[in-house]
C-alpha cells in the first residue's frame, strides 16, 4: 500500500464489497444464464429462473445446516426482523402480548418491538451485563405466563459481543416461547448450525458477508409452533409469508456468497482475529483509549473504541480516508450517542467518541497499520484544538 | 456523511491557525469558556487587547467539524479589529458561508455567547491584567 491511499475501508459491519465471484454470478444471471423469467411462472423461462433461485436457497441452507424449505427470501435483515417479530407477535396475540428483548438490539428489532408496544403489547427491555452479554438469570426472571417471543441478536453490530444462542434458546423452549435471533452480523462470518441450535426464527442479510445489498432471508424452524403472519399480501410466493416477485440475480448472488462463506469461514475468522489484535495493540497505548465490549465473547471482525476528550464527529472526519463508523450505520444520521454503548454503562461523553472498526476478507495488515497511524494523528490534531476541560467532563 | 462538509469547512478544520492558547506575556488578556449541555459542546475564546484592538485571538472548542471550522473563521475575522467587533452578529453569515446545517445553529451560537463575554471582560477591565471566566 502507498503512503496515502484514496480509501481504507474498515466498515464491513455496515456493508461488505461483493466478492468478484458474486458479481460474476449476478452478471451472468442478469445476462440470461438463468433466464429473465418470473420464478413463479410455470413455463420454461419461469422454471429456469425458479431453478436458479432454488439452487441459491440450497447454497444458503447448506451454510446454515438446515433444509432449504426453512428459508424465506426477504429484502434484507430489517425486513426479516420485522416479519419475524411482528408476524409472530400478531399471530400469537390471543395467547399473550408480552415480548422480551435487549436494550442493545439493532434498531430493526428495537423499533419493531417499540411499534408493538404502541399497539398494546408489553416489552421487557433487558439491560446487558457489563461486557454486553445477556444476563441469563435476568432473562429467566423476565419470563411471564403471557410471554410469546424473545428476540436477542447473535453478534452485536456495534461491539461484536456474541450472545449464547443455545442457552437463550433452551430457556425459551422450556417455556414454549418463540426465540427470534437477528443474525445479520454472524451469518457467513461465524458458524451458525441451525440443525443444532434451539432457534425458531433467524434473520440474515447477504451484504454483510460479501453478497449483494437488497436481499436477505428469514429462517423458520420446522416446528408446528413456529408460525408467523405475513406483513404483506399479494401472490403466494415464499409460502405466502413474503409475497412478491423474487429478484433472481440477487438470490443467485446471495447463494454464491453463502457458498464462499461456508468454504472460508475458519480462514476468515483467523484473519479477523489477527487484524483485531494488531489494531488493538496499536491503539491501546494512545492516552484515553478504551475498548467497548468484552474480549472473551466477541466477534473479532469488529473492534469498537472510545477516547476521552475527543468529539466523535470531528474524529470521524479527521480519520479520513479511513472509512469507519460511529456506532451503527443505520443510526449514523442521528448524531446521538450510541444506545448500545450507553446500555453498556458508557457515559454520553465516551459513547459519542466511539469509533467502530470492522474488517473484511480483503482487509490487509497494511490497511490496519495505516488506520492505526491515522487514528493517532487524528487524536493528536484534535487535542491541539479541543480544551482540556472536555477531558475533565469525561 | 459524504458531502456533509464544504471544502472550506474541511480546509479550516484541517488547518486551524487560531487554535490553541495565547502566547505567554503580551498586553491585557482575557479568556472565557462557554458550554451547552445538550450536545456537550464547548468553546473557549482568548484574546489580547492593545489600544482597544484585538491583537491576538485564539480558540479551543469541543464539538463537530462545523463548530471547529466556524471558530477558526471567527477568530480570523475579528483578529486585528476593535474589541467592539466581538459584539457584532456573525453566526448567520458564518453559517451561510460554511454551509452549516440549521440544526447546528445552537452550537454555533456558543461562539456569539463567548464573544460577548470576552468583549465584556476586555471592555470592563480598564486595568492591565488577565481575566479568565467560565460560563
Amino acid at each position: 500500500m502507498n503512503a496515502s491511499p484514496d480509501m481504507v475501508y474498515l466498515d464491513h459491519a455496515a456493508t461488505t464489497p461483493p466478492d468478484p465471484a458474486v458479481v460474476d454470478a449476478m452478471h451472468r444471471s442478469l445476462s440470461g444464464e438463468s433466464g429473465f423469467g418470473n420464478p413463479a411462472s410455470t413455463h420454461v423461462a419461469g422454471r429456469r429462473a425458479r431453478a436458479a433461485v432454488e439452487q441459491a436457497r440450497a447454497r444458503l441452507a447448506a451454510l446454515l445446516h438446515t433444509d432449504p424449505g426453512n428459508l424465506v427470501w426477504t429484502s434484507g435483515a430489517t425486513e426479516a426482523d420485522n416479519l419475524a417479530i411482528l408476524g409472530a407477535a400478531r399471530l400469537r396475540a390471543h395467547r399473550g402480548r408480552h415480548l422480551i428483548t435487549m436494550r442493545t438490539e439493532h434498531k430493526a428489532v428495537a423499533d419493531a418491538c417499540a411499534a408493538l408496544e404502541r399497539q398494546g403489547f408489553e416489552v421487557t427491555w433487558l439491560a446487558p451485563e457489563r461486557h454486553g452479554r445477556l444476563d441469563l438469570t435476568a432473562l429467566e426472571q423476565a419470563f411471564r405466563d403471557d410471554t410469546q417471543l424473545v428476540s436477542i441478536m447473535h453478534v452485536n453490530n456495534e461491539t461484536g459481543v456474541i450472545q449464547d444462542l443455545r442457552a437463550i434458546g433452551e430457556r425459551c423452549r422450556d417455556r414454549n416461547v418463540l426465540f427470534h435471533c437477528d443474525a445479520a452480523q454472524s451469518v457467513g462470518k461465524l458458524p451458525v448450525d441451525l440443525s443444532a441450535l434451539p432457534v425458531d426464527l433467524l434473520s440474515m442479510t447477504a451484504h454483510k458477508f460479501h453478497g449483494p445489498q437488497g436481499i436477505g432471508a428469514l429462517y423458520l424452524a420446522p416446528r408446528p409452533e413456529c408460525r408467523i403472519e405475513p406483513l404483506l399480501y399479494g401472490g403466494g410466493q415464499e409460502r405466502r409469508l413474503r409475497p412478491g416477485t423474487l429478484p433472481v440475480h440477487q438470490a443467485v448472488g446471495m447463494g454464491v456468497a453463502a457458498e464462499l462463506a461456508a468454504a472460508r469461514l475458519e480462514e476468515d475468522l483467523r484473519h479477523y482475529a489477527r487484524l483485531n489484535e494488531r489494531l488493538w495493540r496499536g491503539l491501546e497505548s494512545i492516552e484515553g483509549v478504551v475498548r467497548n465490549g468484552g474480549r472473551e465473547h466477541a466477534f473479532p471482525g469488529i473492534l469498537n473504541v472510545s477516547i476521552a476528550g475527543i468529539e466523535g464527529e470531528s474524529l470521524l472526519l479527521a480519520l479520513e480516508p479511513v472509512c469507519v463508523a460511529r456506532g451503527s450505520a443505520c443510526n449514523a444520521q442521528s448524531g446521538e450517542p450510541s444506545h448500545v454503548l450507553r446500555a453498556l454503562g458508557r457515559s454520553d461523553h465516551l459513547a459519542q467518541s466511539a469509533i467502530r472498526f470492522s474488517f473484511g476478507r480483503e482487509t490487509t495488515e497494511a490497511e490496519v497499520d495505516f488506520a492505526c497511524r491515522r487514528y493517532a494523528q487524528a487524536v493528536a490534531h484534535l487535542r491541539t484544538i479541543m480544551p482540556a476541560t472536555a477531558v475533565q467532563a469525561a | 456523511m459524504d458531502g456533509a462538509y464544504s471544502d472550506e469547512v474541511r480546509r479550516l478544520f484541517a488547518d486551524p491557525a487560531h487554535a490553541g492558547d495565547l502566547p505567554p506575556g503580551g498586553s491585557r488578556t482575557a479568556s472565557v469558556e462557554v458550554s451547552e449541555s445538550a450536545a456537550g459542546c464547548r468553546v473557549r475564546l482568548s484574546a489580547s487587547g492593545n489600544a482597544g484592538r484585538l491583537s491576538a485571538v485564539r480558540f479551543r472548542a469541543f464539538g463537530c467539524p462545523h463548530l471547529l471550522a466556524a471558530a477558526e473563521a471567527f477568530c480570523a475575522e475579528v483578529e486585528g479589529q476593535p474589541v467592539t467587533a466581538l459584539l457584532a452578529r456573525r453566526v448567520p453569515a458564518l453559517m451561510e458561508r460554511l454551509a452549516v446545517p440549521v440544526e447546528k445553529t445552537g452550537r454555533l451560537l456558543l461562539l456569539e455567547d463567548a464573544a460577548k463575554a470576552l468583549a465584556r471582560e476586555l471592555l470592563e477591565d480598564s486595568s492591565d491584567g488577565t481575566n479568565d471566566t467560565q460560563t
